[in-house]
C-alpha cells in the first residue's frame, strides 16, 4: 500500500525537468523532500496529480499498484491522492462552501452529476446537506477557520496563511490515502504552523496517510516528524536519509549535497 | 396574511375550457376594446398604433442595432393573439414547472401570474394593500387607475409605439399586462412578484408592464416568463418603469422562454431626482432574442444600477442593446452584463453611453460586459461612447475568456470530473451578479436551472 515512482522522466514545454525520480512514500510514513529553488519538487507534484501540463516522457506512477498515469486528475484525488498546492489557485464566485461540498461529495462517491441525476432528484450528486455541514464545522473549528470564509470565493483574497489552512482543511475533508504538501509551511505565522502541523498529524494518524512533505525550512519538521528525508537536486533524488540530514542541510546548505555529488 | 383579491376578469366571452385565436388586424384591435370594455383613449391609441405598425417596415438590417440578428428568421407569420380565461382556484393549480417559478407566498408582499395573456392569479398581502399598494393585471388597473396609466404611456424613446414595429405591434395589440403603483412614500414590505407563463396555445406575447414608484416610495418586482410552445412563436413584449424623486426601484426580469421563442422586447426606466434604479436582468431561453434596455437619468442625483447575466446553449442567439441616458448632472449609472456561451451560440451587446451637454459635472458612467466561452461560440460586444458634457467620469469595456487551465486543474485536483469542475467555474462567472437577486428561493431557482443547462 503506496504511492511508487519509478525512474519518472518529465519535460515541460519540451525541456526536462524531472531526469529520473524514484520514490516509494508508505502509508502512514512521512518522507521529507528538500530541494533547492527550481530543482523541480513542484513539477512533481503536480506530475503527480496529473496536471495536463507536465509531460511523461518515461517511468511509472503507482498508487496501491494501479498506474495513475493513464487517470485523469479528479480520478487520481477519488483514488486518494491529494495535492496542498505551494500556489492555492482562486476561483472567483465558488464559494469555498459549495466548492467543499462538491469535493467532498465527489471524492467520497456520491454519483456524477449527469443529466438523469438531476431531472431525477436535484442535487442528488450531493452529500446530504445536514451530514456535510456538521462535518464540516467540526473540521472548520478543529482548523480554527471562521465560519465566514464559508461565504467567500474560494481562495479570493484569502491570506498566504489562510490559502495554506483552507488547503488542509480540504484534506480533511477528503481523506486522501496519501498527501504531496508542497510548502504547505510557507505563509503561516508560528501559532498556524503548529495547528496545521498537529492537523495533519493527527489526520495521517486517523486515515494512516503516507505524506510526502515538500519544504525548505527544518520548523515544519520539528512538529511533523520524517522518517525519510530526500534531497532534491536539478531534477532527480541525489540523497536519502533519515531525520538527521535536515540538520546538515541547514547548517551546510545544498553546496555541500553538490559537491557530494560532483 | 395573504388575502386573496376578489376582482374577477372581466367578462370577454371566453369560458376557461375555450380559447379564441386573433388574427392581428384592425378588427382585433377594436375588439380587445370592446373585450376589455377600454376607455377611448386606450382605443384611440390602439387604433393609431395599428396604423402605424401598418405603415412601418421592419428594422433595416443595415442599421446599427439590427446587423447581426436577422429577423428573416423570426416567425412574423404567425401572429396569433390568444384570448383565455383561465382564473385558477389557488396557487396549486399552477403546472409544476410555473409554481416553482413563484417564491413561497410568506416571501413575498403579493404575486400576479398570467397564463396565456389571462389573469390567472393575484395575491397581496393586506398591509402593503392597505397602505394603497396595487398589483394588478393592467386590463383591471385601466379601469381604476386609467388617468394615471394615460399620463405615462407608451412615452419613453424606446416604448413609443413608432421605436419600431414591435413596440407598435404591441401597443396596438397589448393583451396580458402587469401593473405596479406604489403611492409616494410607501415601501413595500417584500419582493412583488410577476409571472408571465404561456403553455403550447399561448400564441404571441404581447404583455405590456408599467412601474410606477411615486417618489419616496420603494419596491422591488421579480418579474419571470416561462413559456412551453410547440411551434416557433413570437414575443413583443414592453416594460415600462417610472421612478419618482427619492424612489427607490428594483426590477428584476427573468427569461425562460422555450427554445421556440423569437422576441423583440423593450424595457425602459425613466429615473427622477435622487431615485435610485436597480436592474438585475437574466436571460435563459429563447430561439432568438433582441432587447433594448435603457435607463433614462432625467434629473440631477439619479442612479441607475444595471446588471445581467444570461447562460445560452445549443443554437440559442442573444442580442442586448442598452442605453445608459445621462440628462442631468451628478448622474451615476453602472452596467455590468455576463454571458455564458456554450455550444453554438451568440451574442451580441451594443453598450451605448450618453452623456448629454446639461449632465456636466460630478456625473459617472461606467460599463462591463463579459463573455465566457465554453466553445467556439461567438460573442460580439459593440460599445458606443457619446459624452457631450465635461466633468464626466466614464469608462467601458468588453472582455471575452474562456476557463482558466489552472482554476480548473484545481478544482479537478479536487475529485471534480472536468465538466462539473467548468460548470462550477462558469456558474462563479455569473454569480456576482446573481447575488444581487432578493430571495433565496429565486438565486437557488436559477443555479439549479443554470446547472441543468450546462448538460443539455
Ligand atoms: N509550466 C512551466 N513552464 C515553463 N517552465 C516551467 C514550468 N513549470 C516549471 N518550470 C520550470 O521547471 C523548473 C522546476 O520548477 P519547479 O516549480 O518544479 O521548482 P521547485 O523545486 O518547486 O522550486 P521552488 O523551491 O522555488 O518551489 C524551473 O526552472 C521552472 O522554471
Ligand atoms: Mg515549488
Amino acid at each position: 500500500m503506496a504511492l511508487e515512482i519509478r525512474d519518472l522522466h518529465v519535460a515541460v514545454e519540451g525541456k526536462e525537468i524531472l531526469k529520473g525520480v524514484n520514490l516509494v512514500v508508505e502509508r502512514g510514513a512521512t518522507n521529507a523532500l528538500m530541494g533547492p529553488n527550481g530543482s523541480g519538487k513542484s513539477t512533481l507534484s503536480y506530475t503527480l496529480m496529473g496536471h495536463p501540463k507536465y509531460e511523461i516522457t518515461r517511468g511509472k506512477i503507482l498508487l496501491d499498484g494501479a498506474s495513475l498515469i493513464e487517470m485523469t486528475p479528479d480520478q487520481r484525488a477519488r483514488h486518494g491522492l491529494f495535492l496542498a498546492m505551494q500556489y492555492p489557485v482562486a476561483v472567483s464566485g465558488v464559494t469555498l462552501y459549495s466548492f467543499l461540498h462538491a469535493a467532498t461529495s465527489a471524492v467520497r462517491g456520491y454519483g456524477e452529476r449527469t443529466p438523469t441525476a438531476t431531472r431525477g432528484r436535484l442535487n442528488s450528486h450531493l452529500m446530504p446537506m445536514r451530514e456535510f455541514r456538521q462535518e464540516l464545522n467540526e473540521k472548520m473549528a478543529f482548523m480554527e477557520m471562521d465560519p465566514a470564509f464559508l461565504q467567500r470565493y474560494l481562495n479570493e483574497g484569502f491570506s498566504g496563511g489562510e490559502k495554506k489552512r483552507a488547503e488542509i482543511l480540504q484534506m480533511a475533508l477528503l481523506k486522501p490515502k496519501i498527501a504531496i504538501l508542497d510548502e504547505t509551511d510557507s505563509g503561516l505565522d508560528i501559532d498556524a504552523l503548529r495547528l496545521v502541523s498537529e492537523g495533519i498529524n493527527t489526520l495521517q494518524k486517523d486515515l494512516n496517510m503516507g505524506l510526502l512533505v515538500i519544504t525548505h525550512y527544518q520548523r515544519i519538521l520539528n512538529y511533523i516528524h520524517p522518517d525519510v528525508v530526500h534531497v532534491f537536486v536539478d531534477g532527480r533524488i541525489v540523497k536519502t536519509g533519515d531525520a538527521k540530514l535536515v540538520d546538515v542541510l541547514e547548517e551546510q546548505g545544498y553546496e555541500w549535497v553538490r559537491q557530494g555529488m560532483g | 396574511m395573504i388575502e386573496r383579491l376578489d376582482e374577477s376578469l372581466p367578462d370577454i366571452g371566453v369560458t376557461p375550457q375555450t380559447a379564441q385565436i386573433l388574427a392581428p388586424g384592425p378588427k382585433s384591435v377594436a375588439l380587445l376594446s370592446d373585450l376589455y370594455d377600454e376607455p377611448d383613449w386606450m382605443r384611440q391609441a390602439r387604433h393609431e398604433a395599428w396604423q402605424q405598425y401598418e405603415a412601418m417596415d421592419l428594422p433595416d438590417p443595415k442599421e446599427e442595432a439590427w446587423r447581426r440578428t436577422d429577423l428573416k428568421a423570426y416567425p412574423l407569420d404567425s401572429l396569433r393573439v390568444v384570448l383565455s380565461a383561465r382564473e385558477l382556484d389557488g396557487i396549486y393549480d399552477l403546472p409544476p414547472c410555473w409554481d416553482y417559478a413563484l417564491a413561497p407566498v410568506d416571501q413575498v408582499s403579493g404575486a400576479l401570474v398570467h397564463c396565456n395573456g389571462a389573469r390567472t392569479y393575484a395575491i397581496m398581502r393586506r398591509d402593503d394593500a392597505l397602505s394603497g399598494v396595487i398589483l394588478e393585471d393592467l386590463h383591471i388597473a385601466l379601469k381604476t387607475h386609467g388617468d394615471l396609466i394615460r399620463g405615462t404611456w407608451m412615452r419613453g424613446a424606446t416604448t413609443r409605439p413608432g421605436f419600431n414595429k414591435f413596440t407598435a405591434l404591441n401597443a396596438a395589440l397589448w393583451h396580458g399586462g402587469t401593473f405596479i403603483h406604489v403611492p409616494a412614500g410607501v415601501r413595500v414590505a417584500r419582493p412583488l412578484q410577476s409571472l408571465v407563463a404561456l403553455d403550447a396555445e399561448g400564441g404571441t406575447n404581447l404583455h405590456h408592464t408599467l412601474i410606477i414608484a411615486e417618489p419616496g416610495s420603494r419596491v422591488t418586482l421579480i418579474q419571470d416568463r416561462v413559456s412551453q410552445d410547440s411551434q416557433p412563436e413570437l414575443n413583443a413584449e414592453v416594460v415600462e418603469i417610472y421612478a419618482g424623486a427619492g424612489a427607490w426601484v428594483r426590477y428584476v426580469s427573468l427569461q425562460h422562454w422555450s427554445e421556440h421563442r423569437y422576441s423583440v422586447t423593450v424595457q425602459e426606466a425613466r429615473v427622477a431626482e435622487n431615485a435610485n434604479f436597480v436592474w438585475v436582468a437574466g436571460s435563459l431561453g429563447g430561439k432568438m432574442t433582441k432587447d433594448f434596455l435603457r435607463s433614462d437619468l432625467v434629473a440631477e442625483g439619479a442612479r441607475s444600477m444595471m446588471a445581467g447575466f444570461s447562460f445560452v446553449h445549443s443554437d440559442q442567439h442573444l442580442d442586448q442593446s442598452t442605453y445608459q441616458h445621462h440628462r442631468a448632472p451628478n448622474t451615476h449609472s453602472d452596467l455590468l452584463y455576463r454571458n455564458i456561451l456554450k455550444d453554438q451560440t451568440r451574442t451580441v451587446f451594443y453598450g451605448m453611453i450618453r452623456v448629454e451637454p446639461e449632465a456636466s459635472g460630478n456625473t459617472m458612467a461606467y460599463q462591463a460586459n463579459n463573455n465566457l466561452l465554453l466553445s467556439d461560440a461567438r460573442a460580439h460586444a459593440i460599445p458606443g461612447l457619446e459624452i457631450l458634457a465635461n466633468d464626466v467620469r466614464c469608462s467601458h469595456g468588453a472582455t471575452v475568456s474562456r476557463i482558466d487551465d489552472e482554476e480548473r486543474f484545481y478544482l479537478e485536483a479536487r475529485g471534480l470530473p472536468k465538466p462539473e469542475a467548468q460548470s462550477l467555474i462558469a456558474q462563479g462567472f455569473i454569480r456576482p451578479i446573481i447575488e444581487r437577486m432578493p430571495l433565496a428561493h429565486i438565486r437557488q431557482r436559477v443555479e439549479d436551472e443554470i446547472a441543468e443547462r450546462f448538460w443539455l
